[in-house]
């Protein structure tokens, strides 16, 4: 028991809200192309580009906010590259998505080897990181319940209040309408005269402005630091976040919260010296758990498809032959 | 001003609503519409028939700025106007429901109907306005949909009254209806017809298309009937019978270039004994039909497209279940059979619609002609295909059955719609079938490729193959059939010989009239 209240308290609370927060705003940036009907692989990317470039502009500038543009900025260059070849060239989406990827991961690392001449990570050098937020009177009102409000950098807020924001776009806003039809049925978007070329345009560079976002949150938050492939899968959770959630905000917050859970407690169970090899293992675990638990209701559609092609089959069957069938 | 449909007073008086002049347009060297007036006066319902392909939807299609006619020009109200695109035939009061609905499954009745003009207060879309006026128009013309049911859980039925409510929201006062009873059940037809009077009852216009001469009968005041392209009339409904308007429709014109051809019939191949199938909408479309076919003998099937046809030819293919009767082929009963069972029991079939199930598109020639053979010598050995059998094989085909290509390796979808037809011959004809399904062998090729099918059908016959011939174009059934049965709503209604096909006994029958009540 006492070991338990020492596990979950407030602290993990707040820690999963902090390891939540890339996670939830590079996610809502997919929630963007994935409702415009594009499969975006390329999140991860955009997420490190925003990282290493926000790290450039904040020691630059010696501005943790000019860092932060910088990044975003570096994010959207991606984005936009992917739009051009997915939307107007009409590439692969996967293809591109992988192959913008890689040279993130190489540019990355290659630009530090020039400007910085090392390998592995960029530390110190001036960066300068993002404020926390104190909220003034939380101390005074919450006492030991502060720490759940206040005292987080910028970002995480705009993450969570970008959540009912999203809620609202899309059930309430033309444009994120727009960018729903675009995604489920082109051909009726066509016919009233919406350009697709032009919403999914808005729709990956909104996405590109996310998660870049979310790359300055994890070199210029709680670290101030840039280390080689620093996103470390973040993006490509928030890509099977997607997946199961279609998208929809809520659902990809409840996705998020539970991946950023799991992070925030194994670096709690670290400290009380567990095996770190296992430990480290948690968050594979609940999300392959998680996935599996949301993949058995929300069955891929060729397998939907499948099962109904075959109800289809049998239940003819069922009705021609020993009903009204009926050989002389 | 539309009370009185049919009255001739009213007529001449009555502005139009839309005049086309001249209207002509060509897709290569295919000339889809051919110099065709039509006058559709206000507040009428004006129903344009024809055969599938006869230009009614291409027609419709210039009228809706679709397309750009080549000549010809449009008068809408008395106006002389251009319509550039649909946002400009909109514009002027035009509205066209299509045969394919564009409505997103997710979204809420009134968010579809809304959906490209939304009604917004603050920025924000008011979902409750939205809501309240699609209410409004639905009560108000008897299109009864609940405002705020997601689409994705609707009916086919509901979907076109959706379609048609995004038409008034735009404020149609002309509108166009593509098929619109094709996917309706008959309880909802009655329904969307009185829906269109009670449009005309407002004062406003409504076309629409149909192949179904029951339907423009009850409901239209005037029919244009087209043909090949041509219009070949516009009259009062009231002042026609069904079988002028059969005739008009397939032509008087049948040409009787009838193939000569020697008695050989021989022993019953195909034996149809009472048949009933249903269709996609689970309504009966097969009526207890009869018949057999012997070997050496061409049987055709007429009828206006949509009496069953279609039907009867997946059943007898396998591709759709029979509800009651037996078809024996060589002591088999076709319909307990799987379709690649009714083929090993000797079916060869040329489908109707030849690119979704005659051949891959994609695929080679020689690969097309492979298919449905690929497991049998001297194709493949030991369950691995000989390419270099089937490339030789291949090019034997392309040369016995002059099929115009550069070799067996051309992808099937580079070749004219005959050459495609007769790659379809060529690999169901020299399949060792007795029995030939031929649906619709000659639809959409040119003249020169016509000529080689009927060679081509007619040798089969002289071997001794039976063959049920299916098709909507008469002259091609007096050619070629010893003897044509013809279908009406699923049932057959008569049988004619091939050596005295009479256009007005079988366009008697197409229509639907007994021949028993005919003087012989």
């Amino acid at each position: 028991m006492e070991i338990l209240d020492k596990l979950i308290n407030v602290a993990l609370i707040a820690a999963t809200l902090r390891t939540t927060a890339p996670i939830l705003l590079v996610a809502l940036g997919g929630s963007f192309t994935t409702k415009a009907g594009i499969f975006n692989i390329g999140l991860e990317g955009q997420m490190l580009a925003g990282a290493f470039f926000a790290v450039i502009g904040s020691i630059w500038t010696g501005s943790a906010f000019a860092g932060m543009a910088c990044g975003v900025a570096a994010a959207l260059a991606f984005a936009l590259a992917f739009a051009v070849l997915v939307v107007t060239f009409r590439a692969n989406e996967v293809v591109v998505g992988l192959a913008l990827n890689i040279l993130a991961g190489g540019m990355t690392i290659s630009l530090m080897k020039a400007i910085f001449g090392t390998r592995g990570s960029i530390v110190g050098h001036g960066i300068v990181g993002l404020p926390k937020v104190q909220i003034p009177g939380a101390q005074a009102l919450l006492g030991s319940w502060a720490p759940l409000v206040s005292g987080f950098t910028p970002i995480v807020y705009v993450a969570f209040i970008a959540v009912p924001l999203l809620v609202l776009f899309y059930n309430r806003t033309r444009l994120g309408l727009y960018i729903r039809v675009v995604g489920e049925k082109p051909e009726a978007a066509e016919a009233l005269g919406i350009s697709i070329t032009r919403v999914r345009y808005i729709a990956s560079l909104l996405c590109g402005l996310l998660a870049g976002l979310a790359g300055a949150h994890l070199s210029l938050g709680y670290i101030t630091m840039f280390t080689e492939n620093m996103s470390s899968g973040r993006g490509f959770m928030a890509v099977a976040i997607l997946i199961f959630s279609n998208g929809d905000p809520l659902k990809v917050l409840a996705g998020c919260l539970l991946f950023g859970f799991a992070d925030a407690f194994s670096l709690r169970l670290q400290t009380f010296g567990f095996p770190s090899y296992l430990v480290l293992t948690v968050p594979y675990v609940v999300a392959l758990t998680a996935l599996f638990a949301l993949s058995y209701r929300a069955r891929p559609k060729i397998i939907k498809e499948t099962l109904a092609s075959m109800q289809k089959l049998l239940s003819v069957d069922r009705n021609s032959s020993p009903v009204d069938k009926n050989p002389q | 001003m539309s009370n009185a449909p049919g009255s001739p007073t009213l007529h001449s008086t009555a502005a139009m609503a839309v005049e086309l002049t001249g209207i002509t347009k060509r897709f290569g060297t295919f000339i889809a519409n051919d110099g065709i007036d039509l006058a559709v006066r206000q507040g009428e319902i004006h129903a344009i028939i024809g055969e599938n392909g006869a230009g009614k939807t291409t027609l419709m299609n210039i009228l809706f700025g679709l397309l750009q006619p080549d000549e010809g020009s449009i008068r809408l109200n008395g106006e002389a106007t251009v319509v550039a695109d649909p946002a400009a035939a909109i514009k002027a009061g035009l509205g066209m429901v299509h045969q394919h609905f564009k409505l997103v499954p997710s979204l809420s009745v009134a968010d579809n109907v809304f959906l490209g003009m939304e009604i917004r207060r603050h920025g924000l879309i008011d979902h409750a306005a939205q809501i309240a006026r699609t209410q409004e128009l639905s009560k108000r013309f008897g299109l009864h949909v609940d405002a705020t049911e997601r689409v994705g859980l609707l009916s086919v039925g509901i979907e076109q009254r959706i379609e048609i409510l995004k038409v008034l929201v735009r404020g149609a006062r002309t509108i166009i209806l593509d098929e619109p009873t094709a996917v309706l059940t008959p309880q909802e037809s009655r329904e969307l017809f009185q829906t269109l009077r009670s449009f005309v009852a407002e004062g406003m216009t409504v076309i629409f298309i149909s192949h179904h001469l029951e339907e423009v009968m009850e409901v239209s005041d005037t029919v244009t009937v087209l043909r090949n392209g041509r219009k070949v009339a516009t009259r009062q409904t009231s002042e026609l019978s069904k079988d002028e308007l059969v005739r008009m429709m397939v032509g008087r014109e049948v040409s009787f270039d009838r193939r000569p051809r020697a008695a050989l019939h021989g022993d019953i191949v195909l034996d149809v004994k009472d048949l009933w199938a249903r269709d996609d909408r689970r309504l009966p479309a097969v009526r207890g039909a009869s018949f057999a076919v012997r070997s050496g003998e061409v049987v055709g099937i007429a009828g206006v497209a949509g009496n069953g046809q279609t039907e009867l030819a997946e059943v007898l293919s396998g591709l759709r279940p029979a509800s009651h009767g037996e078809a024996w082929l060589k002591g088999q009963d076709l319909t307990t059979l799987s379709p690649a069972a009714i083929r090993e029991a000797g079916l060869a079939h040329v489908p109707g619609d030849r690119m979704v199930r005659g051949v891959d598109r994609n695929a080679s020639i020689a690969a097309n002609t492979l298919m449905g053979r690929q497991h049998r010598a001297p194709w493949s050995h030991n369950g691995l295909l000989d390419w270099k059998a089937i490339a030789g094989n291949a090019g034997a085909l392309i040369k016995s059955f002059d099929i115009r290509a550069q070799g067996a390796g051309d992808a099937v979808k580079r070749l004219s719609g005959g050459n495609i037809q007769k790659v379809v011959l060529a690999r169901e004809f020299t399949n060792g079938a007795d029995f030939l399904l031929v649906d619709q062998p000659t639809r959409g090729v040119d003249i020169g490729a016509q000529e080689a099918i009927h060679d081509e059908i007619m040798r089969q016959r002289a071997a001794g193959r039976a063959i049920l011939l299916i098709s909507v174009q008469l002259d091609e059934l007096a050619a070629l059939a010893d003897r044509i049965l013809v279908m009406f709503n699923g049932r057959i209604m008569g049988e004619v010989a091939g050596d005295d096909a009479d256009e007005d006994r079988i366009g008697m029958m197409m229509a639907g009239v007994s021949p028993q009540l005919e003087p012989a």
